[in-house]
């Protein structure tokens, strides 16, 4: 019996010790992680505004895979397109893309943000360049959601990720659509 | 008595390389090595969730009762990951993004693990720090290698810190625009990974003559 209570007090303790000094880590680091993926967002942003000025940000709709939209605006202050924040699936799971689209559903620009793809694979679309295939379809053009619509250099460019790519893509024609679907308003 | 220091300290490195010897830590080895910064990053965590989970392992070697000793081990490597990931993710968002799943997964990377049941928790803590140092060097050493070889011919870029004016990505004229593509999938880390093995194997058999 007292064999066991000091095996199991030995194992309390070490478990014990190792979460103080896990919160006491999380205490000085969870600030920063907080601040920089708040940047993150602000930044991506900035970046798929395409030199709009960013409005108002509205909550989600009944949308389970649009997250947040935020308005764009021209100097005149009307309403010249939208930033939305969508979550689709890739091949590690859930994916946040924020992508920016004209009032008729045209793509302006769009990043992927937090993934869990795989590193020098999927994780390939994080750079701004992957995007430049989507740029200006949704509206006359459709959004290329399969690797037989892609010129041959975007094509390879894909090649070892499709999964991820067909998720992104699925994704951004999804959020064409739903801004499609807001009307301008 | 210093010889065997030195031994301890220096076979993990080539003698006794985890990677290319003991065929431990396989997974991330293959895993994070599309770019060499991605194998600097991993091989830097590894050290150093290493040296404090010996270090520790061999403290409380008298503590743990033997039936527990796994999951101590276990608890002790998993709390340092945590602090690893913790850390790198506020202070180098970056090499944090790059490694993903792969950071986590140290906590059941096979050389810590091994080394804690293997070494750190018969030997002293001096000694266990030596080993934790030259078995995390030999990996550092080893994913860098594979990296270094992997992004070279299959992306044509070596991939290092960005820096100031320098964007961190050098490419190699020549293979950046005929890359050899299969190497920096899946299938030919598996390969390269092979040869590697089948190189080390015969560089130390000529040793031993």
């Amino acid at each position: 019996m007292r064999q066991f209570m000091r095996v199991g007090v030995t194992l309390a303790l070490i478990a014990a010790v190792a979460a103080t000094a896990l919160a006491l880590v999380n205490e000085v680091t969870a600030p920063r992680i907080a601040a920089y993926e708040l940047q993150v967002i602000q930044n991506a942003l900035t970046e798929v505004s395409g030199g709009f000025e960013i409005g108002e940000t509205r909550g989600a709709p009944d949308e389970a895979s649009v997250r947040e939209i935020h308005t764009l605006t021209d100097p005149s202050n009307s309403i010249s397109g939208y930033i939305l924040q969508l979550v689709g699936t890739g091949y590690g799971g859930e994916m946040t893309i924020m992508a920016s689209y004209t009032s008729d559903g045209a793509v302006i620009d769009a990043r992927l943000l937090a993934n869990a793809e795989t590193p020098g694979l999927g994780k390939k679309a994080e750079s701004p360049s992957y995007m430049e295939k989507f740029k200006d379809t949704g509206s006359e053009q459709s959004v290329p959601v399969k690797k037989d619509e892609l010129e041959k250099a975007d094509a390879d460019s894909i090649s070892g990720a499709t999964v991820t790519f067909s998720g992104i893509a699925k994704t951004i024609a999804y959020g064409s659509d739903f801004v499609k679907s807001l009307g301008g308003e | 008595m210093a010889d065997e220091r030195k031994l301890v300290l220096t076979r993990g490195i080539v003698k006794e390389n985890p990677v290319f010897i003991l065929m431990l830590g396989l997974c991330p080895t293959l895993g994070v090595t599309t770019q060499v910064i991605n194998g600097l990053g991993m091989g830097a965590a590894v050290i150093f969730v290493l040296v404090f989970s010996n270090i520790f392992v061999s403290l409380l070697k008298n503590v743990i009762p033997n039936s527990v000793r796994i999951p101590s081990y276990i608890v002790i490597i998993a709390a340092f990951v945590t602090i690893v990931e913790m850390v790198m993710h506020a202070f180098a968002p970056a090499i944090y993004k790059a490694l993903g799943i792969f950071l986590p997964l140290i906590v059941v990377n096979c050389i810590i693990l091994g080394r804690a049941e293997a070494f750190a928790n018969k030997n002293s803590v001096l000694d266990s720090f030596l080993d934790a140092i030259g078995m995390g060097v030999g990996f550092l050493l080893a994913v860098t290698l594979i990296a270094l070889i992997r992004e070279v011919f299959g992306s044509g870029t070596i991939t290092l810190m960005a820096i100031g004016s320098f964007d961190g990505v050098i490419e190699i004229p020549l293979l950046y625009s005929y890359p050899v593509r299969i190497l920096s999938l899946a299938a030919g880390a598996l390969l390269l990974m092979g040869y590697l093995k089948a190189f080390f194997e015969w560089a130390s058999a000529r040793k031993r003559g």
